[in-house]
């Protein structure tokens, strides 16, 4: 079952381009990279050209076709699927020693299982390509040369592996007492009024599944090693796409269909939102305290999932919509800041901030790249992310949890400050003997980044218009 | 019911000596036990689907497959040679953990059942199984692929 048929192409494409990539590279080592290339920018401009239409916003955007909100996750699963293969094709030509064929099959085989994911209608088969995901990043994390990958992988591997049994149990539960695995069919009995106990139950465990996956305090313990270990552009894919849709992606979703949190006699949307303002909470502090980059962005990627989680714990339609803003626009400035991070390591030889400074003399694109993701991270206006974060702490307040609205407030603050000790220590100030050595990397990695910062930009700038997106098609469609 | 505990009993030590053993063919074949004992209980409690994926899947396949992977290494490969010492706790913790599902687990599973009267009972399991079945089967073809793709992608480096 699918909530969104007109979408199954966007799945089975990359999935046909996955299968035919290793044969394709028999002939010739470079078919990988372009059918991986090819098929991702297709899909983008096909998607673009749906969802930019300027003639959209004038139709309440009737043109869209089923749910905004499965549309608008397959365009950020392509857009940074694309941004990854493209800045690996230059990555790894500079010696890597990563097999080609299969590290972009694999990338294709998550871009398809993502997209099955955000399409699907029922509990079962967002298990099934839940697993499918974490396969593909278990061998993408073990990627490279370095040893600290495959131990990533592995603690990837056993750390969710118990969220996969905590789904498993959720959805045979959810057989016992719904007897249907669809969103619609469960949202149907909710509804109905009947005691919904064993149905709660049952979610609740697929929660606690999805929030495992999430890296959401206290199951992060997995997400700084992952990221710190996994191949350099890999943690871009992990930190920018691949965690957010096998976790919080499905947080929403249920929070959305099942309406749960309607009912507040419901504990799991307290719990929800405790969980989503102590990751916010840690994830901030920790981050202050980091010296090694990647580690840092790991902490900052567990403290902004915690808004999301808090907006989706809240589970009004205002918060959802802030939500999911959100979480475009943390894969927008976490796919910048990682893809950065890696052309950092490769240009100035270390990721260490110890002995980083100064970039922006060797390394301006790389620098201003940075700050502009950084900013919209911390909810700099008119970026992105400002608006994602305003929508949150509005509906927070709206909604009447409001000394939540006022930490999350004030976390936004610590999330600026941290990110100006960060770029203080790493782009401005005195250049350190790493940063005088360090050259700009190549134009062609520079380019995803820098389509990226347009869109953070674009985003902001163009906030009513994704607003009316998201009213038009989410919440008129979907959530009321 | 008498039966059943042993039945049990049997899926439980065979489940403790699958963790135990130093051997990894008596690994598998504690493992394969284990799947027999619960494909049994299956079968018993009138879920004759579950009982023969259980045999067929768990019993069978896998077993086949962990016996010619262990095949394929060398007997000195095979053994385990790190301490088993942490273990030793382990009567105790099932001890436990019997007490506590002898105390809880049942009431549980009770309410569970009251539960599942709400549900729509009209559709079988091989109904639900065979025909509301489209969308996953395109993620069992992925995993499929994703699974040759990883041992692609991890195995030729192994090899330096």
């Amino acid at each position: 079952m699918t909530s969104s048929p007109g979408l199954l192409a966007y799945l089975l494409i990359p999935l046909f381009t996955a299968v035919a990539i290793p044969f394709a590279a028999r002939f010739r080592t470079r078919m990988a990279d372009v059918l991986a290339n090819v098929t991702l920018l297709a899909g983008l401009l096909n998607l673009s050209l749906l969802l930019f239409d300027p003639a959209n916003a004038d139709s309440s955007f009737s043109a869209i076709p089923d749910d905004g909100f499965s549309l608008l996750m397959v365009f950020v699963i392509y857009l940074v699927g694309l941004c990854v293969t493209f800045f690996s094709t230059y990555f790894m030509e500079e010696g890597s020693g990563v097999a080609r064929a299969p590290y972009f099959a694999l990338i294709m085989t998550s871009v398809s299982a993502m997209c099955g994911i955000v399409t699907t209608g029922d509990f079962f088969t967002l298990y099934i390509f839940i697993e499918v995901l974490a396969v593909s990043s278990f061998a993408l994390i073990a990627s490279g040369e370095r040893t600290g990958g495959l131990e990533g992988a592995i603690k990837y591997l056993l750390l969710t592996f118990p969220a996969s049994l905590f789904i498993l149990l959720g959805v045979a539960f959810l057989m016992l007492t719904a007897g249907t695995f669809s969103f619609e069919g469960v949202k149907t009995l909710v509804a109905s009024g009947m005691p919904a106990g064993g149905t709660v139950f049952a979610v609740s465990l697929l929660l606690l599944g999805f929030l495992i996956k999430s890296g959401v305090v206290p199951f992060h313990a997995w997400t700084p090693d992952a990221y710190e270990g996994a191949y350099s552009p890999v943690s871009a894919f992990l930190a920018g796409i691949v965690t957010k849709i096998a976790g919080v992606y499905a947080v929403i979703k249920i929070a959305i269909i099942l309406r749960l949190f309607d009912v507040k006699t419901c504990p799991a949307a307290d719990i929800l939102m405790f969980l989503g303002m102590l990751s916010i909470a840690v994830g901030a502090v920790a981050a202050l305290r980091q010296n090694e980059l990647k580690r840092m962005l790991a902490f900052s990627s567990i403290s902004q999932v915690g808004y999301i989680v808090l907006a989706a714990g809240i589970g009004t339609p205002l918060a959802i919509l802030g939500a999911i803003f959100h979480l475009v626009n943390h894969a927008t400035f976490k796919t910048t800041l990682y893809l950065n991070s890696a052309s950092l390591e490769k240009g100035a030889g270390t990721s260490d901030m110890t002995k980083l400074g100064g970039m922006e003399h060797s390394m301006p694109w790389t620098s201003w790249t940075s700050v502009v993701a950084l900013m919209s991270t911390a909810g700099v206006p008119p970026l992105s992310g400002f608006w994602s974060k305003l929508l949150i702490i509005v509906a927070l307040w709206d909604g009447g949890a409001r000394i939540y609205a006022v930490l999350a407030l004030l976390f936004s603050i610590v999330t600026l400050a941290y990110f100006m000790v960060m770029q203080r220590k790493v782009f401005f100030g005195k250049p350190t003997e790493a940063s005088r050595a360090a050259r700009e990397v190549r134009p062609a990695m520079l380019a995803p980044v820098v389509a990226m910062s347009v869109l953070i930009v674009a985003l902001g700038v163009f906030f009513p218009y994704i607003y009316a997106y998201l009213v038009d098609t989410v919440a008129a469609r979907i959530i009321l | 019911m008498t039966y059943h505990n042993l039945l049990f009993i049997l899926v439980v030590l065979s489940a403790v000596a699958a963790v135990m053993a130093r051997d990894l063919l008596l690994n598998a074949l504690m493992l394969a036990l284990v799947s027999v004992g619960t494909a049994l209980l299956l079968f018993d409690f009138q879920a004759p689907w579950a009982g023969v994926f259980e045999l067929s899947v768990c019993a069978g396949l896998i077993t086949v497959l962990f016996v010619s992977a262990v095949s394929l290494i060398r007997r000195e490969d095979g053994k385990v040679e790190d301490s088993r010492a942490r273990f030793r706790a382990m009567p105790l913790v099932m001890g436990i953990a019997a007490i506590a599902l002898w105390l809880y687990g049942i009431p549980f599973f009770e309410a569970l059942e009251n539960w599942s009267r709400f549900s729509d009972r009209t559709a079988s399991l091989g109904t639900i199984i065979w025909d509301t079945r489209r969308f996953d089967l395109v993620g069992q073809v992925s995993m499929l692929a994703a699974g040759v793709l990883v041992i692609r992608s991890i195995f030729p480096r192994r090899k330096k």
